[in-house]
């Protein structure tokens, strides 16, 4: 099964620390020698806010990505259970940001490079896991309230038991919630 | 390259976060911050005490870091201009005189500051106030 | 704070009344949601849907200014119920009949209009209250930020006290200081009533202790607070007049209420000083610049919103280029050079003067801090065994002279300024989490400006935006009786119709440049949280998107950065 980062709402305070690990984790350090402007701000999930809920929201690096399917030029792939973007290969024609059912995808321009007519050249933007980075998702890491996992297959399956449980318990008898 | 590792308190609430400061020794400068085990923070920081201390390089992005005293030598309206710690220090305390003299010590108004100095500054701040001007006129951003 | 952060999570109900902690101080909002996770029930006090409300057990979205009405309403049920704990009434306290007189009035019923919130809801939260057995109450600016403030902290005292909930392990009563270093400030006695220690100056005894330990005669006159200087600069007789101003890591002309009257007594002053680590918009008025070591350029101590005195340590050296002086320093030779000499070789030499002049801190030695990281006063005793103290009235002891808590009768007061036909709206100021203050500090971090920068936002409910005709994003003036700014509209369902928000971080988007100098009468606390204003669309986006491009190139010139050079890799 694929991992993914999932985040709980009743835990989230909306703090956004998650959003600058990632920039951090994906630019490196150099942010803090270099000039203020002379890099990008773009982290690869967004921290929404409803009436009811505050979570941040990233791709969830389906087994069957609706992304992929729809990439015309093979810019999107699976490697290590993680779906990932080329960048170079991607032609910013945004179809997977419109087949991404959870809205994950983003076009973000990028770096400093121009396409021939000048313009800057986007591409497809997504979270990657922290791919190859030392120690897994930044975001997971820094959040102060343990609000976001990387859910395994067995966290999974451990998360479905707890919720068949649940089912369980409310559809039965209240003594037995007592006797539990 | 030799790393030290520096605990302190964050500056940027009252939750009193410990952290550790891994900083480039022969460069003076700071490379990270971890957060540090505290009794308040446990181990975790927000986004100000991990991503708020390169302020400290004088990034010009909001203001510019104070390097030199500056006065306006030529009164109001003149242009503030470098001068030297004895002459900023020595026409400070003659201005200052001559106000006490000339109004009487309620006439100055101290502040502490609430926030980066720390507890000793805020004490030797009022101490002035209180010893050296005469007054009780000292307060701070705590209502704001 | 009457107990300490760590001891949140244990407790068995947070009422957590007018605290924003997700956004004022992540790190305590942590051990709220611990608390939730460990089975704690939750009441949240706020006129808006913060995220502790959303976790919440009963959020009581209350009308801004109704704070007292509530809290009054709430002892009444309590009292009603017979809910109270007779003993501790009894043994513990003082006053509790004329208390019991006056909350007869606030029935849930009576009070419906003035809080907007149903009588039921109201009853619940007394119970909820009144009998989880360990119920810690947080308050925060929502609190302490209105023209009858004060007033309200004894009100939510008064419902700790009926209740029993002081002197043991997460119950009490918590302010949750804001800004880093505000209890060290007061510990000090950064107060124009107090030595450090909270030692009063009009007691004669005290004030002869400290004349004995700093050699000179003091002045038994209780000084003027900082929120009143532009009257005093402005308005006063010539004899009263405040004639010079030594403002030390702070900038009023940013954070202060009615900006327009702040200018106007920074250029009114005869000598404005300015201590700080960068220009600010002060520093423009004044005449003498003096540049101090920032923090982490500096050794100290700093005391954190329960009480825990702990370490700062010099982390880097101030940059080589800077010809900077430690902020004690800079005092102390002013000081000398004045007639009244100090010297001093470092902080702990300050220190040890500061805890001998003050009981309660007397234990915390920089040995013990080095130690035990973290010490909570009152700490009275040097030996290693003092750790500090938890949570304070153990055994219901307080610190009035008999001994006792006294109970508080007051009624409760609208605010000072009303919607009205011209200003519709409600205006309430709140604060953006990954900035600080007068942002003087954060704004200048990289990644911390990357989240949010200039103007910010203006939080408004969606069907007022529609009514106004105005999106996410737009900018729009907003507009009070004293003055206005212009920001970016953020539509959101957590806030009602009849109110907008604003954090006060900005320097173009200046919230204080509407906000009203109306002061609470015991603290001096100007009501950040409600006034006037009224909210207007901008035709002209693209005219308003180059006007706030202007100003901040504006502001960035007048703090000192020559745009022209261009930034430079450091």
């Amino acid at each position: 099964m694929n991992r993914y980062v999932q985040g709980d709402p009743l835990l989230c305070i909306g703090c956004r620390t998650c959003t600058i690990a990632c920039v951090v984790a994906h630019e490196g350090k150099r942010i803090y020698e270099i000039d203020p402007d002379g890099y990008d701000f773009h982290p690869r999930l967004k921290v929404i806010k409803t009436f009811n809920v505050s979570v941040p929201v990233q791709c969830k690096h389906c087994e069957n990505p609706a992304c992929k399917a729809v990439c015309q030029s093979q810019a999107i792939y699976v490697q290590d259970g993680t779906v990932l973007v080329d960048r170079e290969k991607c032609i910013g024609c945004k179809s997977c940001a419109d087949a991404c059912p959870f809205g994950a995808i983003r076009m973000v321009p990028l770096g400093f490079e121009t396409n021939p007519d000048g313009t800057r050249r986007s591409v497809a933007h997504k979270c990657d896991l922290c791919f190859g980075l030392e120690g897994g998702p930044a975001c997971k890491r820094v959040c102060p309230t343990e609000a976001l996992r990387l859910v395994e297959s067995e966290d999974l399956a451990e998360m479905l038991a707890l919720k068949r449980g649940n089912v369980l318990l409310t559809a039965s008898a209240p003594e037995i919630n007592r006797v539990n | 390259m030799t790393i030290k590792e520096v605990q302190t308190t964050c500056a940027y609430c009252g939750a009193g976060c410990q952290i550790l400061f891994k900083v480039d020794q022969e460069q003076n400068k700071i490379l990270e911050a971890v957060p540090a085990p505290g009794r308040t923070n446990d181990g975790t920081l927000c986004l100000k005490g991990h991503y708020g201390w390169d302020y400290i390089n004088d990034p010009q992005i909001l203001t510019k870091r104070l390097k030199n005293p500056l006065i306006r030598r030529g009164g109001k309206g003149a242009p503030l201009e470098e001068v030297s710690w004895d002459e900023a220090i020595s026409y400070t305390a003659r201005r200052l005189t001559e106000i006490k003299e000339k109004h009487g010590p309620d006439s100055i108004m101290c502040t502490g500051s609430a926030r980066g100095p720390g507890n000793e500054a805020n004490y030797v701040m009022q101490k002035f106030a209180r010893a050296a001007i005469g007054t009780n006129n000292v307060d701070h951003c705590a209502r704001i | 704070m009457s107990n300490g952060v760590h001891e949140i999570e244990d407790s068995k109900l947070l009422f957590v009344f007018g605290y924003n902690g997700a956004d004022s101080h992540p790190i305590v909002a942590r051990r709220i949601v611990r608390a939730k996770r460990k089975g704690a029930q939750i009441i949240c006090v706020d006129p808006r849907r913060i995220e502790t409300a959303r976790i919440a057990d009963l959020h009581l979205q209350l009308k801004n200014g109704s704070n007292l009405a509530l809290v009054n309403s709430i002892a009444h049920v309590i009292i009603e119920e017979g809910l109270c704990d007779d003993k501790f009434i009894e043994e513990h306290s003082s006053g509790f009949d004329e208390f019991k007189e006056l909350c007869k009035k606030y029935s849930p019923e009576a009070v419906k209009d003035i809080t907007q919130i149903h009588p039921d809801d109201i009853r619940k939260a007394a119970r909820m209250y009144a009998t989880s057995g360990q119920s810690m109450i947080l308050y925060g600016m929502g609190v302490c930020q209105f023209a009858q403030a004060v007033n309200v902290v004894k009100g939510l005292a008064n419902l700790a006290i009926m209740t029993g909930n002081f002197g043991r392990w997460a119950v009490g009563i918590g302010p949750v200081r804001g800004q880093n270093n505000v209890q060290g400030a007061c510990d000090m006695g950064a107060l124009p009533n107090s030595y450090p220690g909270y030692q009063n100056v009009t007691v004669p005894e005290i004030r002869a202790k400290f004349e004995k330990a700093w050699g000179v005669p003091l002045s038994d006159k209780v000084g003027i607070p900082l929120t009143q200087v532009p009257h005093y600069v402005l308005h006063e007789s010539e004899a009263k007049k405040i004639r010079a101003y030594y403002v030390f890591g702070e900038d009023p002309a940013q954070s202060d209420p009615d900006l327009a009257e702040v200018r106007e007594s920074l250029e009114k002053l005869e000598l404005v000083i300015l201590q700080d680590i960068y220009m600010n918009r002060t520093g423009i008025y004044a005449d003498v610049i003096l540049p101090s070591t920032g923090w982490n350029e500096h050794d100290g101590v700093f005391s954190c919103c329960d009480r825990g005195f702990q370490r700062i340590r010099k982390v880097v050296n101030p940059p080589a280029d800077a010809n900077v002086l430690t902020d004690w320093e800079i005092i102390s030779r002013i000081s000398t050079a004045m007639g009244y000499p100090m010297k001093y070789d470092n902080t702990e030499e300050i220190w040890n003067e500061v805890i001998d002049l003050c009981p309660s801190f007397t234990g915390a030695t920089y040995e013990k801090l080095e130690k035990y990281v973290n010490i909570q006063w009152p700490c009275r005793s040097k030996g290693m065994e003092d750790k500090g103290t938890s949570f304070l009235h153990k055994d219901g002891k307080f610190a009035n002279p008999d001994g006792k808590a006294k109970f508080s009768s007051i009624d409760w007061q609208p605010p000072t300024e009303l919607e009205n036909d011209e200003f519709p709206l409600i205006f309430s100021t709140n604060r953006e989490v990954g900035h600080y203050s007068v942002r003087t500090m954060s704004g200048n971090c990289r990644l911390l400006r990357n989240l949010e920068d200039e103007p910010g936002w203006i939080q408004m409910n969606p069907e007022l935006c529609e009514e106004l005709g105005v999106k996410h994003g737009e900018l729009v003036k907003v507009i009070s009786k004293r003055g206005h700014c212009v920001t970016r509209c953020l539509p959101t369902d957590r806030v009602k119709k009849q109110a907008v928000y604003m954090t006060y971080q900005w320097w173009i988007g200046a919230c204080n440049e509407l906000t009203i100098a109306s002061l609470d009468p015991i603290s001096n606390t100007p009501e950040y949280k409600y006034c006037a204003c009224r909210v207007e669309k901008i035709e002209d986006q693209a005219w308003a998107e180059s006007y706030v491009l202007k100003e901040y190139e504006n502001i960035r010139r007048s703090m000192g950065i020559e745009l022209e050079k261009g930034r430079k890799a450091i």
